[in-house]
């Protein structure tokens, strides 16, 4: 700072308040504090822990089990049963399967059918997901996720016919029945 | 070369104060939200890739959290199920209840490879110490279903009938 400069714009200062700048400390004129090393490790500390933060946090996904002693007698009308193949294939078929075939759905697809009939059916429907055991977990998510959308779904629109929502979908395991009839398909 | 060095200008003065003030600002924003790795990280020898689920998901817990992982190991090939719990005391009790069949030099680490019998055997354990305790399963999405369906039917034994899987955010 060049010390004409400064005694110049001192002058009109302490014109002005002659009388309160009695008390206050005169800046002194030509003081530098070199900040750069401050500055220099300030960043490195600020690159430090921008780079080891760990932005993406895992999310969770809820799910849950009927207890061991519970034992629920389903109508066969009232069950939708959704079946994922070895290969990945999902087929879906309403109450017995004997006489009605299976469809085959794709994972999209599978929103719109689980809304659909649970429209239908009004809270009465029950849906059975049986997953082959050779199936990858990130389809088996993928599958849950869906299900999960059209929950929400299925929830909003029964709370806007002032019904609450109730039965939800449940994951049973796959019969060796169920292998043979999804053979031919 | 010397004669390309600029001479230094005399009372030349840059103010930092400014600069400064932000850069401190944000290093304290950094270094209060930077979570360092846990113990159970420390100890993982595998790597999960987790599949993605879309938003309205909750996050995870800190505390009162008992993670199952099922991971492939990096080097062998194999998977298996590791369970690790969030906290120490609930970990001192589990981990040495004589239910559980596990050499004793495994007892004293934080993350346990165990097979299905020992794992139904944590959990239950794990239940009657914490009540509070809420269940994860972070898994591979490479792994086959049967691994999941296995321990939901270790998982509907042991009575913990609420859990979370991990997921990833979808981008």
């Amino acid at each position: 700072m060049g010390g004409g400069g400064g005694s110049l714009g001192r002058e009109p200062k302490v014109k002005r308040g002659s009388f309160a700048t009695k008390r206050k400390k005169k800046k002194r004129v030509g003081f530098v504090l070199d900040m750069t090393p401050l500055v220099d490790i300030a960043f490195l500390l600020l690159t430090f822990f921008m780079l080891s933060t760990t932005l993406t946090t895992p999310q969770t996904m809820e799910m849950s089990v009927p207890p061991e002693t519970e034992n629920v007698e389903v109508k066969q009308s009232e069950l939708l049963t959704v079946l994922v193949r070895d290969d990945g294939q999902i087929f879906k078929y309403m109450g017995d399967k004997n006489t009605e075939k299976p469809m085959k759905v794709s994972v999209k697809e599978l929103r719109a059918v689980s809304v659909t009939e649970n429209m239908r059916m009004e809270n009465k429907l029950i849906m059975s997901l049986r997953i082959s055991p050779k199936v990858p977990y990130d389809l088996v998510i993928k599958v849950l996720d869906e299900l999960n959308i059209a929950e929400t779904e299925i929830t909003q629109r029964l709370s806007a016919k002032g019904m609450k929502r109730e039965r939800k979908f449940a994951l049973t395991p796959m019969t060796p029945e169920d292998v043979e009839d999804l053979k031919p398909l | 070369m010397g004669g390309r060095i600029k001479k230094k200008r005399p009372g030349f003065y840059l103010d930092m104060t400014p600069l400064v003030d932000i850069a401190f600002l944000l290093l304290t924003f950094f270094m209060f939200t930077a979570k360092f790795k846990s113990d159970t990280e420390n100890e993982q020898k595998f790597k999960i890739t987790r599949p993605v689920a879309s938003a309205d998901t909750s996050k995870l817990p800190d505390k009162d959290l008992a993670t199952i992982k099922i991971g492939i190991d990096s080097v062998t090939g194999d998977t298996s199920y590791y369970y690790s719990l969030s906290n120490e005391t609930d970990r001192k009790i589990v981990y040495s209840s004589d239910k559980v069949q596990i050499p004793d030099e495994m007892r004293q680490k934080v993350i346990l490879k165990v097979d299905i019998k020992n794992l139904e055997a944590l959990l239950r354990q794990t239940r009657m110490a914490n009540i509070r305790m809420r269940f994860a399963i972070d898994a591979d999405k490479r792994i086959a279903y049967k691994w999941i369906e296995d321990l939901m039917e270790a998982m509907r034994k042991s009575n913990a009938t609420v859990f979370n899987f991990v997921t990833d955010r979808q981008n």
